[in-house]
C-alpha cells in the first residue's frame, strides 16, 4: 500500500470539463426554441416585425400586436415554465423509485387533477352555475384550475401521508398507480352518464394545450413552478446519495423520510400546477430525463436538474411549434405530439443501452 | 310581439269558411311570390360579380298550387317523399356516403292494406297517435303544427320549451325515454308507441333500435341537423305532417315560414354595408366556427354579412382553428354572436382576459342565443329556432341592420352586457 | 488520526438484536457485549440464520435494536443526528447497486456526503480524502471508468474506497466476499487487514470464509447459532473448542490440527502413516476421504509416503510383501483391494 501512495498519480481530468459546455448548449437551444415559438404560427408576421414587437416598438398592424403580446409571448413562456417543470419532476420521480419508467404522473397526481377537472366539468355540468366555487366568486377560467388543484392536493396529502409510514417505495409506486385506476373509473363513470357536448369538453382538456395561460394565470404558474424547481434543486444532494439505495443513503447521513417529503412535495408542486393550467402533458416527464443523461453523461444531478431543465423547455418548445404547424389554420393537440416525438426518443434509448436498469444513472 | 301570425289549421275536410280563407292566401303567396322573386332577378341583376346569387332555393311556382293532401321537398336533401297508391313513402337519405344509403318507411293509412312491393321499407301507420321524440328538434317538429298531444315520450324531459309539451310533461303524460345507450327500451315497448324518432348521424344505421324494432315499434332516424341551410332544416316538418296526414296545413304554414324567411334575406342582400362577424366562444386555443356549409354560414350570408370564412369547406360542418388564426379577425370584427354561455361581458372576461381586446367586445356589440332559456336549462333556439328560421333571421337581421328592422323586439338573442 | 488505542472505538451493552412482526419483537441475538477497538480487523463468524446479518445491520444503523445500547465515541449512537452518525460509521453492503452510469469517482466521491455542505459541493480536503481513499484500494486507474464496466471484485474495491472517503473510524462490511474468486477474496482480506493497521480504524465484517477470517482477523466474533457470542483471537476460540463447538452439527466436526472441517466421516480400518511434509499432508487427506482413518500408531495396514530417499509410495497389509505405487491413485486402488479381502 505503501508504495503505490508515494507514486500517487495525479487526479485524472474528467469528462465533466465538457458538461458545463452542454448546459451552455441546451441554453442556447432554449433561447432558439423561445424565439422560433414566437416567430411561427398559423398566421404569417415576418421577423423583423417580431422583434419589433417583443422590443415593445410599435407596428402597422395591431393584430400582429395583439398574436405576438397576448397569444405567441405567454405561450411560449408557458412552455417554458411547463417544459422545465415537467422534466425536472420526471428526473426525481425516476430517481426516487429506482425505475426508468417513473414521471410526473406516477403518484397519481396528474389523475387527481382530471377528477378535480371532470368533477367541474361533467359531474357539475349544467348546473356549474350553482357550483359553490361560483360562489366564492370565482368563476370562468379559475374555477377549472382550482379543481385541477383540489384534486392533485388530495392525491398529494394522501401519498405523503402513506409515505411516512412505508420503508419501501415499491409501495408508494402502487399506491400511485391505484389511485389512477380508481380516478379513471370515477370519470368514466360520469362521462357515461354525461351529454356528448360536455364530454367533447372534457376531452379537449385530456388533450392538454399550452394556450389560454395568460394575465395571472401565468403569473401564478410561473411562481408555483419557480418555488418547485428551487426545492427540486435543493434536492440534488439527497437524490444524488439515494443514486446508490437506500441503505447507503441513510449511512451516508441522508434522513430518506424527510429527503422523501422534499421531493414528493416539490413533484407534487410542479406536476400539480401544471396539469391544472394546462391539462395532462404526457412523455415529457419520461423522455426527457432519459435525453439529458445521454446527452451529459452523468449521474450527478447537480448537472442532471439543471440540464433536464434545459432540455425539457427546449422539447416542449419545439413540440408547441410543432402544434401550429405553420401555414395550417388547425393546431395539434400538445400532448399527441410530445407522445409522437416522445415515444421514439424513448425507444432509442432503451434500445441503444440495452442495459435498462444501468440507464437509470 | 309583432310578428306574422301563422294561422291554425285543422286536417281533414275544409268547411266553405275556410275556403275563402284558404283562397285569399293562396292568392296572397302567389303574389308575394311573384314579388320577391321580381326582387330577386332585380338583385340579381344589380349585384356586382363579388357578391353571387344567394343561395337560397327558389320553389318550384308550380307547388304554390299543390295537390291537396300532398307536399313537396323543396330544400331539404336528407328526405323525399313520395305518394303512392295506397299510401306514401318516406325515403331518409344519408348525403355524405357516395352511394346514397337510404331509409324507406312506408306510412300506410290505418286498416287499409298495405301497397305491393317496397318489402325493405317499414312500414308505420298514418295518421301516428302517439310518437316518442328523442331531440329536442322533434318537439319543435311536432309542436310547428300543433299536434303536442300526440308526443308521449321525449329523450330528457328537461329539452323542451314549448308551453304546450311542458304543460303535459308537468301533467305527467309524457316519458322519458332515455337516450343512446340508456333507452328505455322496456318501458318504450311497453308504452308502445306508433313511432320513435330518433336522431343519428348518416350511415349510422339502426341497429341500435333493433330491440324496438323486432318489438314492432317503427324507428325513423332523422339527420335533418346536417342540412346545409336554415330553411332546409326547418322543412323536415314535412316529415311529421306526412306521418300525421297534414299536409295542407304544413304547407300554409311552411310556405309562411319559406316566404317571410325569403323577404328578410333579400333585405339582407341588399344591405348597402355588411359588417363582419365573428361566431362562438373558444376553448383554450381551439376556437370553432362554421364553415361554409353549415346552416349558420347560410344565415350569416342571407343576414347580410362579411364572413372571413364563407368559402372554407369542412367535412366535419365546423371548422377547429387555432386562436391565433381566428383573433385578427375578432380584433376588428363588428359583432361577436353566440358567446358559449355567457350571459355578462364580465363571464366572458373572466374566461380570458384577451377577449377584452376585441372590438366587439368594447363597442358593446356582443349576442347571444340564450334569451329564452328556460329554468331546466334548455334553450328554445334549439327547438322552436330550428324550425322558425324566419325568427332567427329577423333577430339577426335585426342585431346586424337596426335600420332595416326598426320595430323587430329580438326574440331568440340578446345583448350581452 | 488512530484514538487512544485502548479506547473502545464501538461499545454494545445488553445489545439485543431481532425484527419486529406484527408488533412483537423476535429477538435473534443477544444481550450481547461487544467492543471494536482501533486498528483491528474483526471478523464475525457464524453458521447461517445465526443473525450475523441483523447484527451488523444494527450495528450500522440500518435497524433499530430492540434493547441496549450502543455507543460511539462517548455519546450513544441514538442521540446522534444521522449525518454526525455517518461520520462515525460506514458500510458496505450486498445491495446490487444500478448505478452503472456513475464513474468510480463519481461514486467515491458520494463518500464525502456527511462531509459536504447543503448543495454537495467537494473542497480541496474532500478530493484528498477521496484520492486518498481511490489510491488505499488501489483503484486510482478506474476512477473515469463506469462502475458498470468493471468487474465485481474491482467493483468490491470501489465500494470499500467509498467507504473510506467516508472518512469514518469505524467501517463494517457485511459479506464483502460474497461474489468474488479465490484470488480476489485473498487480496480484499488482505487489504482489510493492512487498512486497518495503517489508518487505524476499526473495520468489522461478517463472512463465510473461515479459512481467510482465521488468518487475517484479529479479532474473531463468534455468533452460535445457540448459545452465547464468544470473542477472541482466532487462535483461542479454536484452541479453546469455541469453533468447533459453535459449528457442530451433526456428522460436522472441526478438526484444531489442520483448522479445517472434516468433510468424510471415517468408514473404514486404521491406517498407520509414514512420513511429513506436503506428500504425507495430501496422502493423509487422500486416506481420509476413502474412509480410513490415518493414525501414527502402529495398524494393520501401514502407508509410507514418498521421500527424498524413496520416492514412491509403499503399502504393506500385516503380514504381506510391500508394494510400491507411483501414483496416489495407484495407492488407494490396491488399498481398496486389501481391505475387500
Amino acid at each position: 500500500m505503501r508504495p503505490s501512495q508515494l507514486l500517487a498519480a495525479p487526479p485524472t481530468p474528467v469528462a465533466g470539463s465538457r458538461r458545463p459546455a452542454w448546459l451552455l448548449a441546451l441554453a442556447g437551444l432554449v433561447l432558439l426554441g423561445f424565439v422560433l415559438d414566437i416567430a411561427l404560427g398559423p398566421v404569417r408576421i415576418p421577423v423583423m416585425a417580431v422583434i419589433k414587437i417583443l422590443l415593445g416598438q410599435a407596428v402597422d398592424n395591431s393584430a400582429w400586436t395583439f398574436i405576438v403580446r397576448e397569444i405567441r409571448l405567454p405561450k411560449a413562456l408557458t412552455a417554458v415554465a411547463v417544459g422545465s417543470g415537467l422534466a425536472v419532476s420526471g428526473l426525481q420521480m425516476q430517481t426516487l423509485f429506482r425505475n426508468p419508467l417513473a414521471g410526473p404522473s406516477v403518484l397519481g397526481l396528474t389523475a387527481g387533477a382530471g377528477l378535480g377537472v371532470a368533477a367541474v366539468m361533467l359531474a357539475g355540468g349544467s348546473v356549474a352555475n350553482s357550483f359553490a366555487i361560483r360562489a366564492l366568486g370565482v368563476g370562468g377560467s379559475w374555477s377549472l384550475v382550482l379543481a385541477a388543484t383540489a384534486g392533485a392536493a388530495l392525491v398529494m396529502a394522501l401519498v405523503l401521508a402513506l409515505s411516512a409510514r412505508v420503508r419501501d417505495n415499491v409501495v408508494l409506486l402502487i399506491v400511485g398507480l391505484m389511485i389512477a385506476s380508481v380516478t379513471g373509473a370515477i370519470v368514466s363513470l360520469w362521462q357515461y352518464f354525461s351529454a356528448p357536448e360536455q364530454i367533447q369538453e372534457y376531452l379537449l382538456w385530456t388533450f392538454g394545450s399550452l394556450g389560454g395561460v395568460v394575465g395571472s394565470h401565468l403569473a401564478v404558474l410561473a411562481t408555483v413552478v419557480g418555488v418547485g424547481l428551487v426545492l427540486a434543486f435543493a434536492s440534488a444532494k439527497p437524490l444524488n446519495a439515494l443514486l446508490l439505495g437506500e441503505n447507503y443513503a441513510r449511512s451516508m447521513g441522508l434522513v430518506v423520510g424527510r429527503s422523501r417529503t422534499l421531493i414528493i412535495a416539490s413533484t407534487s408542486l410542479l406536476a400539480g400546477a401544471i396539469t391544472a393550467f394546462c391539462g395532462p402533458i404526457g412523455f415529457v416527464g419520461i423522455a426527457v430525463p432519459h435525453l439529458t443523461r445521454a446527452l451529459l453523461r452523468t449521474a450527478d444531478h447537480r448537472l442532471l436538474l439543471p440540464g433536464s431543465c434545459l432540455a425539457g423547455a427546449a422539447l416542449t418548445l419545439a413540440c408547441d411549434c410543432v402544434t401550429q404547424l405553420p401555414g395550417s389554420q388547425i393546431s395539434l393537440p400538445l400532448s399527441v405530439v410530445t407522445s409522437l416525438l416522445g415515444a421514439p426518443v424513448v425507444l432509442w434509448v432503451v434500445l441503444r443501452r440495452q442495459n435498462i436498469r444501468s440507464s437509470l444513472s | 310581439m309583432l310578428y306574422p301570425s301563422l294561422p291554425t289549421g285543422r286536417a281533414g275536410g275544409v268547411p266553405p269558411f275556410f275556403l275563402f280563407r284558404r283562397g285569399f292566401a293562396l292568392a296572397a303567396m302567389l303574389l308575394s311570390s311573384l314579388t320577391s322573386l321580381g326582387q330577386v332577378a332585380a338583385l340579381k341583376a344589380t349585384t356586382p360579380p363579388k357578391n353571387p346569387a344567394p343561395r337560397t332555393a327558389q320553389p318550384k311556382p308550380a307547388s304554390a298550387a299543390a295537390v291537396r293532401g300532398h307536399t313537396t321537398v323543396d330544400f331539404a336533401k336528407g328526405f323525399t317523399i313520395s305518394y303512392v297508391p295506397g299510401g306514401k313513402v318516406v325515403t331518409i337519405l344519408s348525403p355524405f356516403e357516395q352511394k346514397t344509403t337510404a331509409t324507406r318507411y312506408l306510412l300506410v293509412p290505418r286498416g287499409a292494406a298495405r301497397p305491393a312491393g317496397y318489402a325493405d321499407a317499414i312500414v308505420i301507420e298514418t295518421p301516428i297517435r302517439t310518437l316518442v321524440g328523442l331531440s329536442s328538434m322533434h318537439v319543435a317538429l311536432i309542436d310547428f303544427l300543433g299536434a303536442a298531444d300526440v308526443l308521449v315520450g321525449l329523450g330528457s324531459l328537461k329539452y323542451a320549451s314549448a308551453p304546450r309539451v311542458r304543460q303535459r310533461i308537468a301533467a305527467g303524460k309524457i316519458m322519458e325515454a332515455g337516450q343512446g345507450k340508456e333507452l328505455h327500451n322496456e318501458q318504450l315497448i311497453a308504452q308502445h308507441p306508433d313511432l320513435v324518432m330518433a336522431t343519428g348521424w348518416p350511415g349510422e344505421g339502426l341497429t341500435r333500435y333493433q330491440t324496438l324494432q323486432a318489438a314492432g315499434v317503427p324507428v325513423m332516424l332523422n339527420s335533418e341537423w346536417v342540412e346545409s341551410t336554415p330553411l332546409a332544416r326547418a322543412e323536415w316538418v314535412k316529415v311529421v305532417a306526412a306521418l300525421l296526414n297534414k299536409e295542407d296545413l304544413v304547407n300554409q304554414k311552411f310556405g309562411q315560414v319559406v316566404r317571410e324567411y325569403q323577404r328578410l334575406a333579400a333585405l339582407g342582400h341588399r344591405a348597402a354595408k355588411k359588417p363582419s362577424v365573428v361566431v362562438g366562444l373558444p376553448f383554450k386555443d381551439v376556437w370553432y366556427v362554421p364553415d361554409a356549409d353549415s346552416y349558420m354560414a347560410q344565415f350569416l350570408r342571407d343576414a347580410g354579412t362579411t364572413y372571413h370564412w364563407d368559402k372554407t369547406k369542412s367535412p366535419q360542418g365546423s371548422l377547429a382553428l387555432s386562436f391565433e388564426a381566428v383573433a385578427p379577425v375578432a380584433l376588428a370584427a363588428d359583432y361577436w354572436l353566440q358567446t358559449g354561455t355567457a350571459t355578462t361581458k364580465t363571464e366572458i372576461a373572466a374566461q380570458d382576459a384577451r377577449y377584452a381586446a376585441f372590438a366587439p367586445f368594447k363597442t358593446g356589440r356582443l349576442y347571444n342565443n340564450n334569451r329564452r332559456t328556460n329554468a331546466q336549462g334548455s334553450n328554445d333556439y334549439w327547438e322552436s329556432g330550428a324550425v322558425r328560421p324566419d325568427l332567427v333571421l329577423s333577430d339577426l337581421i335585426r342585431i346586424l341592420h337596426p335600420e332595416l328592422l326598426p320595430t323587430w323586439r329580438l326574440y331568440y338573442y340578446q345583448q350581452v352586457k | 488520526m488512530p484514538l487512544p488505542s485502548f479506547a473502545p472505538l464501538l461499545t454494545a451493552a445488553d445489545l439485543v438484536v431481532g425484527y419486529t412482526a406484527k408488533k412483537t419483537p423476535r429477538p435473534v441475538a443477544g444481550p450481547l457485549q461487544l467492543h471494536l477497538w482501533p486498528g483491528e480487523l474483526v471478523c464475525l463468524l457464524g453458521p447461517n440464520g445465526a443473525g450475523k446479518s441483523t447484527l451488523l445491520r444494527t450495528l450500522a444503523g440500518l435497524q433499530p435494536p430492540l434493547s441496549g445500547q450502543l455507543v460511539m465515541g462517548g455519546t450513544a449512537l441514538a442521540a446522534l443526528s444521522a449525518p454526525e452518525r455517518a461520520r462515525q460509521l460506514s458500510i458496505v453492503l450486498t445491495d446490487r447497486i444500478d448505478a452503472g452510469n456513475l464513474t468510480v469517482l463519481e461514486l467515491v466521491r458520494l463518500g464525502r456526503h456527511p462531509h459536504t455542505g447543503w448543495l454537495g459541493g467537494l473542497s480541496a480536503h474532500d478530493e484528498a480524502q477521496v484520492q486518498a481513499a481511490l489510491v488505499a484500494t488501489g483503484t486510482e486507474a478506474f476512477a473515469p471508468r463506469p462502475v458498470g464496466e468493471l468487474s465485481d471484485g474491482e467493483r468490491q474495491k470501489v465500494l470499500l474506497a467509498r467507504a473510506l472517503a467516508q472518512d469514518t473510524p469505524v467501517v463494517l462490511l457485511d459479506e464483502p466476499t460474497a461474489h468474488l474468486d479465490l484470488p480476489n477474496r485473498v487480496a480484499l482480506m488482505r487489504l482489510l487487514h493492512g487498512l486497518a493497521r495503517q489508518t487505524g480504524k476499526a473495520i468489522l465484517l461478517s463472512t463465510h470464509e473461515l479459512d481467510l477470517a482465521l488468518q487475517a482477523a484479529d479479532r474473531i466474533w463468534l455468533l452460535p447459532a445457540e448459545g452465547a457470542l464468544r470473542t477472541g483471537t482466532p487462535e483461542d476460540l479454536v484452541l479453546s473448542g469455541s469453533f468447533a463447538a459453535a459449528f457442530a452439527r451433526e456428522g460436522l466436526a472441526f478438526d484444531p490440527a489442520t483448522g479445517t472441517f472434516a468433510l468424510h466421516a471415517p468408514t473404514g480400518p486404521a491406517v498407520q502413516l509414514v512420513g511429513d511434509g506436503a506428500a504425507a499432508f495430501w496422502t493423509r487427506r487422500a486416506l481420509e476421504r476413502e474412509g480410513f482413518v490415518p493414525t501414527t500408531a502402529l495398524a494393520n495396514l501401514r502407508v509410507t509416503a514418498p521421500h527424498a530417499a524413496q520416492p514412491t509410495w509403499v503399502s504393506q497389509a500385516a503380514g504381506q510383501p510391500p508394494q510400491a505405487h507411483t501414483t496416489v491413485e495407484d495407492l488407494l486402488q490396491a488399498l481398496k483391494q486389501l481391505t475387500v479381502t
